[in-house]
């Protein structure tokens, strides 16, 4: 179900991309980052439910209906969460608005880097693979492609990346995974006045886990899944910033204290 | 610490192992390679490789003696004459192997300096030589000291097979779509390499006239010394084993699960419609009177000259697959199946089991 649903579909698009812009040396470098923006594309509503839930649940941590019945009901959860239902349907909103969006991207995510990882055929094992998901389409004549051309500018799309000065290897690719994944985390991350704010501290939190988690992904894995990371961060930068809604005071150092929402203008 | 902060961490937690195990990097990802002298055989699986007694069935030594993350071996290990036994590691630091078939133990290991790649083929030892073919598309010359005895050759595309030679000129095939062909006595290529129009994972079999060899065009052509070459056969979808040549007769298989038998005097086939049970990704062995074909449905056929089926047998049982080629030594018929329930099984040629091989753990 998987591999037909997602994974075959994917791959013969990267594929196919990748035949399109003539199948030479860079070129699937260049098949990942139209893949990316493709895909980001197609989920660009999804993106922006997402986007749109969270920030209504941000406004919601500074309303004064909310704070007060946080203190009130402070040792009572089940009457917490009652009122908080309350409140929910009074404003219209819907809790889940900013999680399913993520939920439902999830698999096409995974999906997106098990493409990379199959059409690069790294191992006789991946590479036969590869030979089942190009059979089935066999009128698209993908058996020509194989194996791709990884080199992409000065790398090599199927090793990872690091560049040599004066005798040191420096991971340069996850360097910039590392810094644009705290870039996008921190743009999107809530502005509060409230200082007992979960979700902010949640926020907070992420944007020092995710960029070293995802570094450390870029430190050791085939490259092709680092540029696919590094187009999908900026991507997701560019998208936030044209909602309006990227909070640049964030990546300042002391950015994020009790600065209001943008939004919350309106 | 309150909830949230704990179901946060813990979808880290699961991000790290979902990623983790659908990435390309994964520690062993491919099936095993074997060979096998009169006294042994040896398996490259995983990060170990195993010397099992044929007369017993049992392990007579195994390499490293603890497994690391150093070795990680893709390649098939090739016995060399002076009692060697070479092979490339897809470990760390891609170290290039030599291990005492006797004792098991190591030799010499070379780190490789300018190595840049893993190593899926085996080397050929040629005129005392080794010509280790990378996957970085270099084929790497040492003495069987282990040391550099010319400039790597520089080939192109990624080397995922043995050199094969007719005793002047070696052949070997790449992924870059093409044949190479090299002089020893030079360690140059000779002519231009030969567009296959499709990559070529196997390595060629070369006759006095010239070499056969498939790819992933899905037929079979044969090259001259000059470079001149021709489709001579079809087959129904890549092909991926090296074609074994009987006589007159070359035998070889597809991954869609045909085998075909090719009479290279008259340009016809022998068969039709001769298709075993799955996709076919081993090469063919030919011993005697019987052509043994291994599927990756995990049954190891028996088949004679007309195509009838003598036997078959499950050797790894229901979960297994079989990608490794047959290796025969004396009366055995050595097939490894991969994640089997056994790593090796023997057979007679009548097809009676004689023992199957487990490490123990």
């Amino acid at each position: 179900m998987w591999e037909t649903l997602i994974i075959q579909p994917m791959t013969t698009l990267l594929l196919w991309i990748y035949n399109i812009l003539g199948h030479g040396p860079h070129t699937f470098g260049l098949a990942i980052i139209l893949f990316t923006i493709v895909v980001r594309l197609i989920t660009w509503p999804l993106n922006a439910s997402q986007v749109k839930g969270a920030q209504a649940m941000q406004e919601l941590q500074n309303d004064k209906d909310w704070q007060e019945i946080q203190k009130k009901y402070a040792k009572d959860k089940e009457k917490l969460a009652q009122e908080q239902m309350r409140i929910y349907q009074e404003k219209g909103i819907n809790p889940f608005a900013s999680c399913l969006p993520t939920l439902i991207q999830f698999p096409i995510i995974i999906g997106l880097y098990q493409s990379i990882s199959r059409a690069m055929a790294a191992s006789p094992l991946d590479m036969l693979k590869l030979a089942r998901t190009v059979s089935v389409y066999p009128f698209l004549n993908f058996e020509n492609l194989i194996p791709l051309n990884s080199k992409f500018l000065w790398m090599d799309l199927g090793r990872p990346e690091s560049i040599a000065i004066f005798g040191f290897a420096l991971p340069t690719l996850a360097l910039i995974v590392a810094a644009t994944t705290y870039v996008q985390s921190k743009l999107t991350m809530p502005t509060s006045t409230n200082p007992n704010d979960q979700s902010a501290q949640m926020s907070s939190m992420m944007s020092i886990y995710m960029p070293l988690m995802l570094g450390w992904f870029a430190l050791n894995f085939a490259s092709g899944i680092s540029v696919y990371f590094i187009t999908s961060n900026l991507l997701g930068i560019i998208q936030y910033a044209a909602t309006g809604r990227a909070n640049w005071s964030n990546l300042l150092p002391g950015g994020n204290k009790n600065l209001p929402a943008k939004s919350a203008k309106k | 610490m309150n909830m949230k902060k704990i179901s946060l961490i813990s979808l880290l937690v699961l991000g790290v192992f979902v990623l983790s195990a659908c990435s390309s990097r994964t520690a062993v990802n491919t099936w095993p390679g074997l060979a096998a002298d009169s006294a042994r055989a040896y398996l490259a699986n995983g990060s170990e490789i195993y010397a099992i007694d044929l007369k017993t069935g049992k392990e007579a030594w195994h390499y490293p003696e603890s497994a690391d993350a150093k070795h990680v071996y893709f390649a098939t290990p090739v016995l060399t004459e002076d009692g060697q036994l070479l092979i490339g590691s897809e470990g760390t630091n891609h170290a290039f192997v030599s291990i005492n078939v006797e004792t098991g133990k190591e030799n010499w290991s070379e780190p490789f300096l300018g190595a840049q790649g893993k190593w899926v083929a085996p080397p050929l030892v040629f005129n005392d030589t080794i010509y280790a073919p990378n996957t970085d598309g270099f084929v790497y010359v040492l003495d069987l000291q282990g040391k550099s005895v010319a400039d790597p050759i520089d080939i192109g595309g990624s080397l995922w097979s043995a050199p094969s030679t007719d005793g002047k000129l070696l052949y070997i095939a790449s992924l870059d779509h093409h044949l190479h062909i090299i002089d020893p006595a030079t360690n140059t290529t000779v002519g231009e390499p030969v567009d296959l129009g499709g990559a070529a994972p196997s390595s060629p079999v070369v006759t006095a006239d010239g070499a056969y060899v498939g790819s992933f065009t899905s037929n079979i052509q044969f090259i001259k010394p000059n470079g001149n070459h021709d489709t001579v056969a079809e087959a129904a979808n890549w092909v991926w084993g090296t074609p074994a040549l009987d006589g007159d007769t070359l035998y070889y298989a597809d991954l869609d699960g045909n085998v075909f038998s090719f009479d290279t005097a008259s340009g016809n086939q022998n068969w039709t419609e001769i298709k075993p049970d799955g996709p076919i990704v081993a090469s063919p062995l030919v011993v005697g009177d019987q052509i043994y074909v291994a599927t990756e449905a995990g049954t190891f056929f028996a088949l004679d000259k007309d195509a009838k089926i003598a036997w078959e047998k499950d050797p790894g049982g229901d979960a297994a697959n079989i990608y490794t080629t047959p290796v025969a030594s004396g009366d055995l018929i050595l097939v490894a199946p991969y994640k089997g329930d056994s790593l090796l099984a023997a057979y007679d040629a009548a097809g009676k089991q004689a023992w199957t091989f487990t490490p123990e753990k």
